[in-house]
């Protein structure tokens, strides 16, 4: 029977949902998220907007995993955060034993909001925290101090279960001994999960037109590459797993929604510029807030694109999605989820990267090595060849 | 190959009362014929005066014209050169007269001079064109002189008379010096001003030998040049020198005695416009259901089938390739269909040659023969827009001859032909015999580039105080690549060059190999003098650590004679390339983004492990100097 299949295919239907809020106190260097920064007075427009596109599911939909990201989503005041909860109560109701994440930016949790969040069932708080260092912070254009964190850490584990920390490398002018400092730092709140991102220049942000005109210069290869190992090091030996290429978490912390991506599986998305994977389609909202507002308040649909793949090009999407986690591509769920043999789409190239010490291949499943890890956009490349 | 040739409605064109009159199958007696060509030094204005002559005798009307009319390839036009001959038959009345002129523009630049030669042979006089302001140049003189050898009778014309900066008088005296023309027999016109056209007209009416020959005799005309039309299979182009050639008639090819029904005759006025005869003396176009133009050999003799000539016409010379170089699919399927493409250019362009080869590097591919850089860039160019195939070309090189120690003469188009060194007698390099023509303050410059470049100095002759020809014997191989850029740098752009191959000598030639990950790439192996050899492998390494992109190894360049390595690079590898972040939103976007670079990849040709792009296999001409 469809229906039941249908129940079945995690990577047909979603069992999980995004929910994008744009707003921002202001818009960083290096951000090219879909954000709006100082036009709060559209908060409750937007908020109305949102209700409207949840609307369009008919009935709830519950979900297993559900995570609030942003722009700030706690930029919001303590009445519209409020809101927006009952809302996501309403529409995206939690299935027992749920993951609920809520980004944040340390200093904007304030007690009341953590009571909020905590009140709402929140099991997850992902600060976006970047750096302890106030050089780096400058550089980035982030609004608050080191202190920030360390009293929004404290102050959220009191209610919130897991407290994720997102972190930023490879910063213009700095050293592997800032990097250091910062995952030391990290390490001392005594969290459960990190994310440590390699800074890119994405095509429009400030950060990008001032490589672009000379004013910073990106680091070094060598560099970049010293502080992703130091990364992996410094984080295991405390007792982290690398669960994903950019992930870390205490056994059991992992974040369950992200590795929904990672899986290839279907996801809901709502808000500006979400993204969602229903049934094999793809579909974006548009990014435009004035075009969000308006198309959803007089209910249509703010998609502004749609892709169907073909059953290759989803394999092929697979593969390299799923390569991202530590235990890689597993040759029984690939073909269960995609109708392809593993071997039969990349064999050749598999078994070139295992003899590289990119890839390792114990017949049950694919994984990228360390070293493949550190080069693993070229990897995916080789695949798409 | 003229695109109005192709066009099937081009024959409605300029149908004046003279086509008509063609059409009633009126034979024109010899007295009334003057066949010649068009000939000078690139850009002194050949097609323009064409264009004047179809204007002033109407076959074409003001309406229908457009500048350089007969240069109808689409290359031509883009590039305001001629690259092909245009054949066009042109009638004008003179004293009461009308004639028949058979004219044959031709193409001015070094590359193509074998179309000159063969548009001599279909005719008996020329008009040789001077710019009065560049006045003689290498050309000039190189196609003077190719008129000369067929005896042609050659109507010297200074053009451009209209420019302000024309300098007459000193120009007629270079003609004076340079070839020896009667400063009195110098017409003056102007193809753009429409100057002196009539004068030039009646000059060839006056001066131009009728052509000989009996419309009654056994068929005998001259193929003397070929297209293939898509639609009517090979076109003939043929000079008719003795008999006549009728629609309906069995024709027979001397050469290889293969029989045909002609189907269609015609001429070129300028589009092709049938006709029921061509007699002696005659120029058109002959239409026999011939497939392929192997059929057809430019230079043979079309006889009557029934009633054959007892001899062949003299012919040509087979053009020879001085260029060669490797042409291979980007993807090996491609193979039959790259194969396709060449057999159809080479259908309207029987001076490049094609032979299969096979590089261990490239996979299959062709060694293309070519007359020149030009000729090579514009059969590329052609093979590039009328096919889409993706293609790589190796570097060209000229053709070497190997003694061996055997005593066998080893012909060597392709460096991965030539044997181990213990198995060379002696190596063997063409030479060339260039006249460069170029201002006196210049000489010093350019003695010191042929130097470098082994030349061998012959003489120096002024044709006035300020201009000189300047005589050297030099490798070929320091001609091609890039000798007629530094003469142009050297002298301002005032200088200008011929060169004609005079033989092989011996030289130190070495091969000079090229190891990619351990691996020698045949593609990127040169035949180099041991003297620069050292100096080249280094600068070669180098350049393509630059074109080859990191890998996820560490890939190693490295230049070798034999099995000695002169020079070594090393390309590191990528260390780290990782995106951070990869959530929803982000899956689709990175999909179109590695898509278009996965895409970019493909256009590469793979060896072994490493990816090698088209703009490395010509590093190797790049860094030659
Ligand atoms: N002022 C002036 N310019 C002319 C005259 N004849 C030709 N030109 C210009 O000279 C350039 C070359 O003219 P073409 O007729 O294409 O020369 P060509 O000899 O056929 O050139 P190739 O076929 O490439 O050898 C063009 O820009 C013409 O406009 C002339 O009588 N006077
Ligand atoms: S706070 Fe986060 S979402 Fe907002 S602009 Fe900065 S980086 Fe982007
Ligand atoms: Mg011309």
């Amino acid at each position: 029977m469809k229906g039941t299949r249908q129940l079945d295919s995690p990577w047909l239907h979603p069992r999980a949902a995004y929910v994008h809020i744009p707003f921002c106190l202001q818009h960083c260097s290096y951000c090219d998220f879909a954000v709006v920064a100082g036009r709060d007075e559209r908060i409750d427009e937007y908020l109305d907007a949102l209700g409207c596109e949840l609307r369009g599911l008919q009935e709830p939909h519950p979900v297993a995993t559900l995570f609030v990201g942003g722009g700030t989503p706690t930029h919001l005041n303590c009445v519209q955060l409020e809101r927006l909860l009952d809302l996501l109560a309403t529409w995206l109701p939690l299935e027992p034993g749920h993951e609920y994440t809520v980004e944040a930016n340390p200093e904007t949790l304030t007690d009341d909001r953590i009571a909020l969040l905590a009140s709402h069932a929140v099991t997850r708080l992902s600060l976006g925290a970047q750096s302890f260092s106030a050089r780096v912070l400058t550089a980035l254009t982030r609004s608050h101090h080191a202190a920030d964190i360390r009293r929004s850490v404290t102050r959220a584990r009191e209610r919130i279960d897991t407290v994720s920390l997102d972190l930023i490398f490879g910063v213009p002018g700095t050293t592997l001994a800032d990097w250091r400092q910062d995952l030391d730092e990290t390490l001392s709140l005594g969290i459960g999960h990190v994310s440590t991102y390699g800074l890119t220049y994405e095509k429009g942000t400030l950060l990008w037109k001032q490589k672009r005109d000379g004013q910073v210069h990106a680091l070094d290869e060598q560099t970049e590459l010293t502080m992703y190992e130091h990364s992996m090091d410094r984080l295991q030996s405390a007792g982290f797993e690398h669960y994903e290429i950019s992930s870390f978490a205490r056994p059991g912390r992992r974040c369950r929604h992200n590795q929904v991506y990672w899986a290839n599986h279907a996801y809901l998305g709502f808000g500006l510029g979400a993204a969602r994977y229903v049934n094999g389609t793809r579909e974006v909202n548009t990014r435009d807030l004035a075009t969000y507002l308006d198309r959803c308040r007089s209910g249509r649909s703010p998609t502004m694109q749609s892709e169907t793949l073909s059953p290759l090009d989803r394999a092929r999407e697979t593969l390299t999605v799923q390569l991202r986690r530590a235990e890689g591509i597993e040759r029984m769920s690939f073909h269960a989820q995609t109708g392809f043999d593993l071997d039969e789409l990349a064999g050749a190239t598999i078994r070139r990267l295992v003899e590289l010490a990119l890839l390792a291949d114990n017949g049950i499943s694919v994984r990228l090595t360390r070293r493949g890890k550190c080069v693993a956009d070229s990897l995916t490349l080789e695949f798409l060849k | 190959m003229s695109r109005l040739a192709l066009r099937p409605d081009a024959r409605h064109v300029g149908l004046s009362h003279d086509a008509r009159r063609c059409k009633k199958n009126m034979t024109t007696p010899n007295e009334l014929i003057r066949n010649f060509s068009i000939i000078a030094h690139i850009d002194h204005g050949k097609s323009t005066l064409a264009d004047q002559f179809l204007l002033k005798t109407g076959t074409i009307t003001a309406r229908e014209f457009q500048n350089q009319m007969l240069d109808a390839m689409d290359l031509e036009r883009e590039r305001g050169i001629t690259i092909r001959m245009h054949p066009v038959t042109i009638y004008h009345q003179y004293q009461g007269k009308t004639y028949e002129l058979n004219l044959i523009d031709t193409p001015g630049h070094v590359d193509f001079s074998y179309e000159v030669s063969r548009s001599l042979a279909a005719c008996e006089g020329c008009i040789l064109l001077v710019d009065s302001f560049q006045g003689v140049q290498a050309q000039t003189v190189a196609n003077a002189y190719l008129a000369m050898e067929h005896d042609l009778t050659i109507v010297p014309v200074l053009n451009k008379i209209d420019l302000p900066i024309a300098r007459p008088d000193v120009v007629i005296a270079e003609m004076e010096q340079a070839l020896a023309i009667t400063p009195a027999e110098v017409l003056r016109a102007s193809g753009k001003a429409g100057i002196g056209i009539e004068e030039v007209l009646a000059a060839i009416i006056e001066r131009i030998p009728a052509p000989k020959g009996s419309a009654d005799d056994p068929l005998r005309a001259l193929v003397y040049n070929s297209h293939f039309d898509t639609y009517k299979g090979v076109v003939v182009y043929v000079c008719v020198k003795e008999g006549t050639l009728r629609k309906g008639q069995r024709i027979r090819l001397l050469r290889d005695g293969t029989e045909h029904d002609v189907i269609e005759i015609g001429r070129f006025r300028p589009g092709m416009t049938p006709c029921e005869e061509l007699a002696a003396g005659q120029v058109g176009y002959v239409m026999a259901q011939i497939k392929t133009l192997g059929d057809v050999h430019i230079g043979d003799t079309v006889t009557d089938a029934l009633r054959p000539a007892a001899e062949a016409l003299p012919g040509y010379k087979e053009p020879k390739a001085m260029v060669f170089s490797g042409l291979y699919p980007v993807n090996n399927q491609d193979f039959e269909t790259l194969r396709e493409a060449l057999g159809k250019l080479r259908l309207n362009d029987a001076s490049f040659t094609y032979m299969p080869e096979n590089s261990e590097g490239l996979g299959f591919g062709f060694r293309c023969g070519f007359l020149g850089m030009l000729h090579r860039e514009i059969i590329q160019q052609r093979l590039e827009r009328h096919s889409s195939l993706d293609l790589v070309q190796t570097a060209p090189n000229v053709t070497y001859e190997i003694l061996t120690r055997k005593g066998e003469i080893l012909v060597i188009d392709n460096p991965q032909k030539v044997p181990d060194p213990g198995q060379i007698e002696e190596f063997r390099e063409p030479f060339v015999r260039i006249s460069f023509l170029l201002p006196s303050e210049n000489i010093g410059d350019l003695m010191q580039l042929c130097t470098e470049r082994r030349g061998i100095y012959l003489r120096t002759e002024y044709l006035s105080p300020a201009r000189a020809i300047l005589a050297y014997e030099l490798p070929l191989a320091e001609v091609i690549y890039d000798l007629y850029d530094k003469l142009k740098s050297v002298t301002h752009g005032y200088g200008t060059m011929d060169y004609e191959l005079i033989g092989y000598r011996p030289a130190d030639l070495v091969r000079l190999d090229i190891l990619v990950a351990g691996k020698r790439v045949d593609a990127l192996s040169t035949i180099v003098h041991r003297v620069f050899a050292d100096r080249r492998g280094r600068k070669l390494v180098k350049k393509l650590r630059g074109e080859i992109d990191r890998h996820l190894f560490a890939i190693a360049i490295q230049a070798a004679i034999g099995s000695r390595v002169i020079a070594r690079e090393t390309i590191a590898p990528i260390k780290k390339n990782v995106t951070a972040k990869c959530y929803g939103g982000d899956i689709t976007r990175k999909r179109k983004l590695w898509a278009k670079q996965a895409a970019g990849k493909k256009r590469m040709k793979q060896v072994g492990q490493v990816e090698i792009p088209q703009e490395a296999f010509l590093a190797v001409l790049e860094t030659d100097q």
